[in-house]
C-alpha cells in the first residue's frame, strides 16, 4: 500500500527526504510549510553534552536549539523571508547530504511509518571558503495525507555540543 | 600566544601601550577605539586583567543541586569544575591533574565523588582533596598530599544562587564588586527564586566578546533596524512593538555594571508574568521602591561587568500565543581574537507551575537562542566587525567607534532625578550611550591600572 512511484517504503521516504531537502536547500520555506509538515508537527533539535559512556543519554530533555510548532515554524519562514531577516542576506548556502535512510518501524493503520536517516548540511556564508559542517541523526514520523508524505514529527540529533556555526537561521 | 609585530620588516602595527593610550583618548570624546575589538596583544592581557581579575560568572547552584553534580565551566579560556562536594558545598577547582596536568574531569556534565586522572591514576575528592596516588609508598613516599590538591579558584562566592569566581586572590568581595547594581538584581533573583532550566545553549560567533557585552550595556538604538524583521513578525515584547505606552531608563554608574529597564507605567506588568507567577513572589524582600520598579517592568536588561548579561523579555516566539517572561542568562566566553563563544541559560521563577515554565523556555530558544528570532539578526551583523578592527587601514585613520549618542544640544535623553533606585539614570534610556560608554570605561581602567 505504501509504493507510490517507488519499489519499496524505503525508497518512498527518500524521495520524501530528496524532495524537502531540495526545497530547503533552494530556500522555497513557505511551500516546506505549505506542503511538507502536518498541522500538529513536532519539531525538536535537543541540547547534546558530552558525557562520560555510562551516561544513558548524551541529549537533554528539558534542552533544546529548536522546539517547535507548526505556528512557531510559520514565524521562523515568515521571518526569514523578511527583507530585514539580517542573519540570511545575503543567504548562507546550505546543501544538505541525506544518506543512511532506514525504516525504523510503520504503522500502516495510522498511515505513519518510521525512519531514521543521517543529515550533513555544508554550509557555507558570504565568501568564506571553508564550510559550516553540521552533522545530525534525523528521526522523522512520516505521515500519508492526501496520497503524499507529510513530516509529523522530527527530532535532529547533533553530533554537536557546541554548535560551530553563528546561527540557526535555517531549517535542519 | 601573542604574536610579536614589532621585527615585522615591512613595518610594524602599534603595540599596545598606543592602542590602549589612543583608546583613552577616544573615550574622552565619547568614542572607543575599533582596533581593540580583533587584537592579538589586546586579547593576552585581556585574559590576564580582565578575566583571571574580576569576578566571573561561573553558573548556578541550580544547575548542581545534588552533592556530587559537576559541570564544566571556564573562567576567561582556564577549565575548572563547578561541583557541588560531599559537604553540600560550592567548588570551583582549577580542571589540571597536580601530577602531569591532565584534565581530571572529562565530561561536561554529571555526578561524582571523585575525579580520577586516566594517566597514572592520582585521584581527588570532590573537594579536590588528593586521596590516592598509586605505589605513592615506594614511588613517592615524602609527597604531601595535602599540599597536592586540584588548584581552586581563590575567591569563590555567590548572589542568590549565581556563583563568581575571581582568580585574584586581592579581589575586593562579591558584594563589594556588584555594588549598587545589586538593588536591579534583586528585581529578578530576589523577588522570586530562579532556577535554570536543563542546558545552555553552547555555540561559536567570529566576534570579539566585547561587542555582545557592549550591546548588553544597553544599545537599545538597535533594535528598530536590527530586529526589525522579528518585530514585522509580531513576535517579542508588547513595548518594543509599540502596544504598549512605556519609557526606558538606562542604568549606569552602579559599579562599572550596567541595566536597561522598560517601565509601563501603573500596570502590574513584571516582565509578562501572568497572575499565578505572580503571586509565588516575595514582595517582602524588596523595598517598596524597588517592588514599584518590578511592578512596572517591561523587558529589561543588563550586563554585570565583564561578560554576564541578560535579557528579560515579556514576549512570545507566536503573535498567536500568550505572553510570558523569559530570562535569558547569557556568558559571552573569550576564544581568540574576533572570536567567542555565547553560553546562553534560560531561567524560570522556580514556583512556577511547570506547564509555564515549559513554555517559557520555548519562547526563550524562539527569542535569544543559537536559533532565537532575534539573536540571529545581532550575529549575522557582528560577525562583519573584527575583519575591519583588524584592517591595517583601522590603525591608519585611528579608527574609532561612536558613542556621543544623547550628549549636546536637542537630545531627548535626559537624567531623572526623580528615580528611585541608584545608578546615574537617564529617561528616553534608548537615546544615550552612557551604559555602554560605562563598559568601555571600566574596561580600559581595567586594562591600564598599576598593579
Amino acid at each position: 500500500m505504501w509504493e507510490l512511484e517507488a519499489n519499496s517504503l524505503r525508497e518512498s521516504c527518500e524521495n520524501f527526504l530528496y524532495r524537502e531537502a531540495q526545497l530547503l536547500d533552494d530556500r522555497d520555506l513557505l511551500e516546506w510549510h505549505e506542503t511538507l509538515i502536518t498541522d500538529d508537527v513536532e519539531y525538536r533539535v535537543p541540547v547534546r553534552t558530552t558525557k562520560e559512556r555510562s551516561a544513558e543519554t548524551e541529549f537533554s530533555e528539558e534542552s533544546f536549539h529548536m522546539i517547535e510548532d507548526w505556528g512557531s515554524l510559520k514565524v521562523r519562514v515568515e521571518r526569514m523571508e523578511n527583507d530585514f531577516a539580517w542573519s540570511e542576506d545575503p543567504p548562507s548556502r546550505n546543501r544538505r547530504f541525506v544518506s543512511n535512510v532506514r525504516v525504523a518501524d510503520e504503522d500502516p493503520d495510522a498511515g505513519e511509518v518510521s525512519i531514521r536517516s543521517n543529515l550533513l548540511v555544508h554550509r557555507l556564508r558570504a565568501n568564506d571558503t571553508e564550510p559550516d559542517l553540521l552533522s545530525a541523526e534525523r528521526r522523522d514520523t512520516l505521515r500519508r495525507v492526501d496520497g503524499s508524505w507529510r513530516l509529523a514529527d522530527r527530532t535532529v540529533l547533533l553530533d554537536h555540543t557546541v554548535v560551530g556555526t553563528p546561527s540557526l537561521s535555517i531549517i535542519l | 600566544m601573542a604574536q610579536n609585530r614589532t621585527g615585522d620588516a615591512r613595518g610594524s602595527r602599534a603595540p599596545i601601550e598606543s592602542k590602549l593610550e589612543r583608546m583613552g583618548d577616544a573615550l574622552e570624546q565619547g568614542e572607543a577605539l575599533l582596533e581593540i575589538l580583533h587584537d592579538d596583544d589586546v586579547f593576552e592581557r585581556e585574559l590576564e586583567r580582565i578575566f583571571a581579575t574580576n569576578w566571573v560568572y561561573v553558573g548556578h547552584e541550580s544547575e548542581i543541586p545534588e552533592e556530587g553534580d559537576y559541570r564544566q565551566r571556564y573562567i576567561g579560556k582556564d577549565p575548572f569544575i563547578f561541583v557541588r562536594d560531599e559537604n553540600g558545598e560550592v567548588q570551583v577547582l582549577w580542571d589540571s591533574c597536580r601530577h602531569r596536568g591532565a584534565k581530571v574531569c572529562r565530561a561536561e556534565k554529571g555526578n561524582t565523588t571523585h575525579f580520577r586522572c586516566p594517566y597514572h591514576g592520582w585521584t581527588y575528592r570532590n573537594t579536590g582533596e588528593l586521596i590516592g596516588v598509586p605505589r605513592k609508598g615506594d614511588g613517592f613516599p615524602e609527597l604531601d598530599v595535602e599540599e597536592k590538591g586540584l588548584h581552586a579558584a581563590p575567591n569563590v562566592d555567590s548572589y542568590n544562587g549565581l556563583v563568581f569566581a575571581s582568580l585574584d586572590p586581592d579581589a575586593p568581595d562579591l558584594e563589594t564588586y556588584l555594588g549598587p547594581s545589586k538593588w536591579y538584581l534583586d528585581l529578578y533573583f530576589e523577588l522570586a527564586d530562579m532556577e535554570v532550566i536543563g542546558d545552555p545553549h553552547r555555540w561559536e560567533i567570529d566576534t570579539d566578546w566585547k561587542t555582545p557585552a557592549e550591546n548588553f550595556y544597553g544599545d537599545n538604538y538597535h533594535v528598530p533596524m536590527g530586529h526589525k524583521s522579528a518585530i514585522d513578525v509580531g513576535i517579542g515584547s508588547e513595548t518594543a512593538k509599540g502596544e504598549k505606552e512605556s519609557e526606558l531608563y538606562a542604568i549606569s554608574e552602579v559599579g562599572g555594571h550596567a541595566f536597561s529597564i522598560y517601565q509601563i507605567p501603573d500596570e502590574d506588568f513584571f516582565w509578562g508574568h501572568p497572575p499565578e507567577v505572580i503571586e509565588t513572589f516575595h514582595p517582602d524582600r524588596l523595598t517598596d521602591d524597588q517592588y514599584r520598579v518590578a511592578r512596572q517592568s517591561g523587558v529589561s536588561l543588563g550586563t554585570i561587568f565583564p561578560n554576564l548579561s541578560f535579557i528579560y523579555l515579556g514576549g512570545s516566539d507566536d503573535p498567536d500565543k500568550d505572553t510570558v517572561g523569559t530570562f535569558c542568562l547569557r556568558q559571552w566566553q573569550p576564544i581568540e581574537p574576533g572570536k567567542m563563544e555565547a553560553w546562553n541559560w534560560i531561567m524560570v521563577p522556580k514556583d512556577a507551575p511547570q506547564e509555564y515554565k515549559d513554555r517559557v523556555y520555548e519562547v526563550g530558544v524562539g527569542t535569544f537562542s543559537l536559533s532565537g528570532n532575534f539573536e540571529v539578526d545581532d550575529i549575522g551583523i557582528w560577525d562583519g566587525i573584527p575583519e575591519a578592527a583588524d584592517s591595517v587601514f583601522a590603525e591608519r585613520v585611528n579608527a574609532t567607534t561612536v558613542f556621543s549618542m544623547g550628549r549636546g544640544e536637542g537630545t531627548v535623553a535626559e537624567v531623572d532625578e526623580s528615580w528611585p533606585g541608584p545608578g546615574t539614570v537617564y529617561r528616553e534610556g534608548g537615546m544615550t550611550d552612557e551604559n555602554q560608554l560605562e563598559f568601555y570605561r571600566k574596561w580600559h581602567r581595567t586594562m591600564t591600572e598599576d598593579r
